[in-house]
């Protein structure tokens, strides 16, 4: 009896239910696919990460071990599944064998089984444990290309004569250092002593890379080390906490891969929500038949509880076979575009935290729903009166309770307790701020002048007590502004980071250019290249306050007391924006006060607002300058720019190099920097094509998965909406029959309901850009780091998409019944 | 007109050197300097990763007004600096009328590989402009570090002696005397002095900058 109910409420409500089925089926779709996809990118991340590093364990000097590491070391060594090998890293002079060329070259030497991770690549294919023997040295092709010598030939390197072995066409592992002198030769340690390079006078940057079997002791071996090592001059990190200059950018990406999950979970469950209230909604009368014949609230509440495990079951099936079939079709479509080390697979563990989280939601997203049913109360249903019990003690308990249980998952899928809370109360506020807005609009609404009949007839439906206004717009503003949230955060990341590498990016650099130097260079490099001024200066005082060295703001190590390059121009550099001050500087300001426009990042460290003073050491000379504005960079590190910024009469005398920024193709910057060196000795070149085709080429493909996951995530957010939006629209068709009913022409009918439907996507659509470009603003500036761009023509395209899906699928789902006799669903009704 | 400006530019900021712009305490420490010293070089002078005030023109100047002498040494290193770029802003140095010059300079075009003939072309042309306007030279020389090879150290080391004797100037030989490769006496880069570091330093070349400021004469 009690399953045959269960199964002719579902069959008489199979539109909601299917709406529901899909949802927790999507939702279980995305969690799972999701999260199981984030843990295979982390793992290829740690490799990465480990590669780049090269170790687990990274102990850094400037000075040989000194006894109490080296005792340290030793001890841990001697531990099983611990291995470790030594590197030397220092600059020096290589020669060619006749003595006519020289070449500045990054050494490294290294003991046998580097690298511990990842690999060095070699043009010919070998091992680089095989290739590299002792008197033989592997080399960066830009050696040969720079020094005219081919694999074979001899090299002197320090008192020793090397022969070229084979050339580096990729290496995981190299100096964390971006911007390197020279380009790199790899040595075998044990050659070192012959070089007689390394010695008390040398300048050597001795490394010591440690792997450990046991992952779990990696923190407790580094922090062991530490207490061993002299502070300040021994450094231990691990792969995972060592400075690199791409983990803000796996961070962020593995948060925003969090994100997407945690909006998804929302969105679902926004979804289930949804379709269940209207399933119950429609279900009323029967409950209040059942009531009337004497069942009690605790009966019904088990029935629809029941209910709603059958199908949450049905929607976990559908959801895990879904989920097992998209993993084969991620792995058939993007096998290509993924890191070579990502491998795609959905483990048992996945798929059962997965099942749980996705549970946790249905709990929660049900529990609202589910708890109206007790407040059914017959008279009030067979009366058609719209009588509910709002905000009653009750409610209130099991709302925060669910908020509880949200606040959880929230954090337990983000792994941090301060950012999930912080997330929480987030969205607690948009959720209020978009219900306050709703009642604003609705009030606003209700004052309209009159409006013609059909628009009016609208109105009143909307305005009508008990009708789901609020809740409609609630839930589908929600679930816009998620996805709208998902894409700008989505295109801040890329535009961060992603578009800071284009193919075009510098690669050569070229520092010390001389002022009398500037014609002549740009004669050699094309006349169109930017020579950027730079000019060394302390800042003194702020407001005539002195910058006080012993309260030194400090932000991610920097100081305000440390030396700037200042330089000058009269407009803002392609990625630069002003943010405050309206324009770079003031005009009509009188001479000779000068003004400086300063950069955001710095101007946070200093508190400095427009309009300050700012005081200047340049060398020896003060310069006094008023802040004309505070701007603002979205470019990579690869472009030049500047803290502080003055009008070009201020600084042009004073004393100055110039920078250079070349995007020269990657085969001839070899054969421009001896030209350069040849023309020019004093100027140094920093060739950064390889690191920076390689950097790229990482974030590039890391990118895609951002792309694929955040377009995936918005398309089964958009399939949830669709939902959602038929669930809701279901319960409207009654309307058109009492239309009908009084007379009402179809055409009257698709009106109303035209506007009916037109108000409510406005509403929602309204609500939801501002919760959504609110809370990817807030997630860019605070969590992320990141400048933030609003993206308005996307913004303004979503919109109007959302309308016109509210709108169409509105209609569509009332042409039906309007074409149709109405008193077939009086019937019904 | 931009020339116009720029020496307009250069006559303000030095009228703001004299004092306009300066708090009230050194206006009345400036009634009293007769003399000026200015200290040119790389980031060994600009105090890279130290307060101004624990770098070697700062503690030197305190010396030498402990010891009486009315000198102000003005800090005139630019981090990363190499001698072509000293040679082109030896006019903005000029700007400051000094008295003597502690040149400093060489250590990043060592570091860097620069031709040790540049490098000495721009020394001796730093030193007779100096040399020219009178302007007393006190020259610290540098040595670079074994790992470049002894094929470019010894060409590079060579100049600092080299030119001292040729124009018989008043030269400390090595200006991180018994601070380079101390852990100590380092930043933990290895190569830049700290506090500690710039102390000694100040004490090492003290002597050598009282003998050339006063020919040798004492007070």
């Amino acid at each position: 009896m009690k399953w045959r109910l269960i199964f002719r409420d579902i069959v008489h409500s199979r539109s909601q239910a299917t709406v529901f089925v899909l949802c927790v089926a999507l939702s279980l779709v995305c969690i799972v696919a999701i999260n199981s996809f984030r843990n295979d990118v982390r793992q290829a991340i740690i490799g990465d990460a480990r590669a780049l590093h090269g170790g687990d364990v990274i102990v850094h000097s400037h000075y040989a071990d000194s006894p109490g590491l080296a005792e340290a070391l030793e001890e841990i060594l001697a531990e099983e599944g611990v291995d470790s090998l030594r590197t030397w890293e220092f600059y020096s002079v290589v020669r060619r064998a006749d003595g006519t060329e020289s070449l500045l070259a990054g050494i490294t030497a290294v003991e046998a089984g580097y690298p511990l991770y990842g690999q060095v690549e070699l043009l010919s294919g070998g091992s680089l444990a095989t290739v590299l023997q002792p008197g033989q040295v592997v080399v960066a092709a830009a050696v040969l290309e720079r020094l005219g010598l081919d694999q074979g030939d001899q090299l002197l390197l320090g008192q020793g004569s090397f022969t070229i072995a084979d050339v580096i066409s990729r290496e995981s592992h190299r100096p964390v250092d971006f911007f390197n002198f020279g380009p790199r030769i790899l040595l075998a340690a044990d050659d070192l002593p012959g070089t007689e390079l390394v010695q008390g006078s040398s300048r050597v940057h001795y490394q010591t890379l440690l792997r450990l079997a046991d992952e779990r002791r990696i923190d407790e071996v580094a922090a062991l080390l530490q207490a061993r090592a002299i502070p300040g001059q021994e450094r231990v990190a691990t792969y995972a906490t060592a400075g690199s200059n791409i983990k803000r950018f796996f961070d962020n990406l593995f948060f925003f891969l969090s994100l997407v999950a945690v909006f998804t979970m929302l969105l679902a469950g926004i979804g289930m929500q949804s379709s269940l209230a209207a399933l119950l909604r429609g279900k009323e009368r029967s409950m209040a038949i059942f009531r009337a014949l004497g069942a009690t609230s605790a009966f019904l509440l088990r029935h629809y509880l029941l209910l709603v495990l059958v199908l949450a079951t049905a929607g976990a099936v559908i959801g895990i076979g879904g989920g097992l079939l998209l993993e084969r079709l991620f792995l058939n479509l993007f096998a290509a575009l993924l890191p070579e080390n990502v491998v795609v697979s959905a483990s048992l563990v996945d798929i059962l935290e997965g099942l749980g989280l996705g549970l946790a939601v249905v709990a929660f997203f049900t529990l609202l729903p589910l708890a109206s049913i007790r407040e059914v109360k017959p008279t009030a249903v067979f009366n058609k009166s719209a009588v509910r019990r709002r905000n009653s003690r009750e409610r209130v308990i099991l709302l925060a309770c669910g908020t509880f249980l949200l606040g959880g998952l929230v954090i337990r899928q983000l792994a941090d307790l301060q950012v999930g809370l912080s997330l929480m109360a987030g969205i607690l506020v948009l959720v209020v701020s978009i219900a306050l807005l709703t009642s604003l609009l609705l009030f606003l609404l209700a004052r309209l002048p009159e409006p013609p009949l059909a628009l009016r007839q609208a109105i009143r439906s909307l305005l009508r007590p008990g009708n789901a206004t609020r809740s409609i717009v609630a839930t589908l503003a929600s679930a816009f502004s998620v996805l709208l949230a998902i894409y700008l955060l989505q295109d801040n990341l890329q535009r961060n980071y992603i578009q800071a590498y284009p193919p075009n990016a510098p690669n050569l650099f070229c520092l010390d250019i001389q002022k009398d130097q500037r014609e002549g260079f740009l004669r050699l490099v094309g006349e169109d290249v930017e020579l950027f001024p730079v000019i060394r200066a302390r800042l003194t005082a702020i407001n005539d306050r002195k910058i006080d060295p012993e309260t030194r703001p400090e932000r991610r190590g920097d100081s305000l007391t440390r030396e700037f390059n200042l330089s000058y121009r009269d407009d803002l550099q392609g990625d630069e924006e002003v943010i405050a001050g309206g324009t770079l500087y003031q005009p009509g300001r009188p001479n000779p006060q000068a003004q400086v426009s300063v950069l955001d990042y710095v101007a946070k460290l200093g508190k400095i607002e427009v309009g300050d003073r700012l005081l200047f050491n340049i060398q020896g000379v003060p310069l006094t300058a008023e802040v004309s504005s505070i701007r603002s960079r979205t470019g990579s590190m690869l472009y030049p720019f500047f803290y502080f910024l003055f009008p070009e009469q201020f600084l042009q005398a004073a004393p100055q190099t110039f920078f250079a920024a070349l995007a020269v193709e990657p085969e001839t910057v070899s054969a421009l920097e001896n030209r350069i060196v040849n023309a020019f000795p004093n100027i140094s070149t920093i060739n950064v094509s390889q690191t920076a085709a390689e950097l790229g080429e990482m974030v590039n493909r890391l990118a895609v998965i951002v792309a694929f996951l955040a377009s995936f995530a918005i398309l089964a957010g958009a399939l949830i909406l669709v939902s959602s939006v038929l669930a809701t629209r279901l319960e409207r068709i009654r309307e058109v029959v009492h239309y009908k009913v009084l007379g009402a022409g179809s055409g009257f009918v698709i009106r109303v309901f035209f506007f009916e439907n037109l108000l409510l996507a406005l509403f929602s659509a309204g609500s939801a850009v501002l919760a959504g470009q609110a809370a990817a603003w807030g997630l860019c500036r605070f969590l992320l780091e990141v400048p933030y761009h609003p993206e308005l023509v996307a913004t303004l395209g979503f919109a109007l998409a959302m309308v016109g899906m509210v709108v169409a699928l509105g209609l569509l789902s009332s042409v039906g019944i309007i074409r149709r006799r109405p008193a077939l669903y009086l019937h019904e009704l | 007109m931009l020339e116009k400006y720029a020496s307009s530019l250069v006559c303000l900021l030095v009228v703001l050197s004299l004092g306009c712009d300066r708090p009230e305490n050194d206006r009345q420490v400036e009634e009293v300097v007769a003399k000026t010293i200015v200290a040119v070089g790389d980031s060994l002078t600009a105090g890279y990763g130290v307060n101004i005030d624990e770098s070697y023109p700062a503690l030197l100047e305190e010396k030498l007004r402990q010891a009486g002498y009315a000198y102000q040494v003005i800090n005139a290193g630019v981090s990363g600096e190499t001698s072509s770029g000293t040679l082109s802003r030896l006019d903005w140095v000029l700007t400051l009328n000094p008295d003597a010059v502690i040149l400093t300079i060489g250590a990043n075009d060592g570091l860097r590989a620069i031709d040790p003939d540049l490098v000495e072309a721009n020394l001796r042309q730093i030193i007779e402009q100096l040399q020219q306007r009178d302007i007393v030279v006190i020259f610290a020389g540098m040595k670079m570090v074994a790992n470049l090879g002894p094929g470019y150290v010894s060409r590079f080391n060579r100049i600092y002696p080299s030119l001292a004797r040729e124009y018989d100037i008043a030269f400390y030989p090595f200006f991180l005397d018994g601070v380079a490769m101390q852990s100590a006496y380092n930043l933990v880069d290895g190569i830049h002095p700290n506090a500690a570091g710039y102390q000694i330093i100040a004490d090492n070349i003290y002597p050598v900058v009282v003998e050339a400021i006063t020919g040798g004469q004492g007070q």
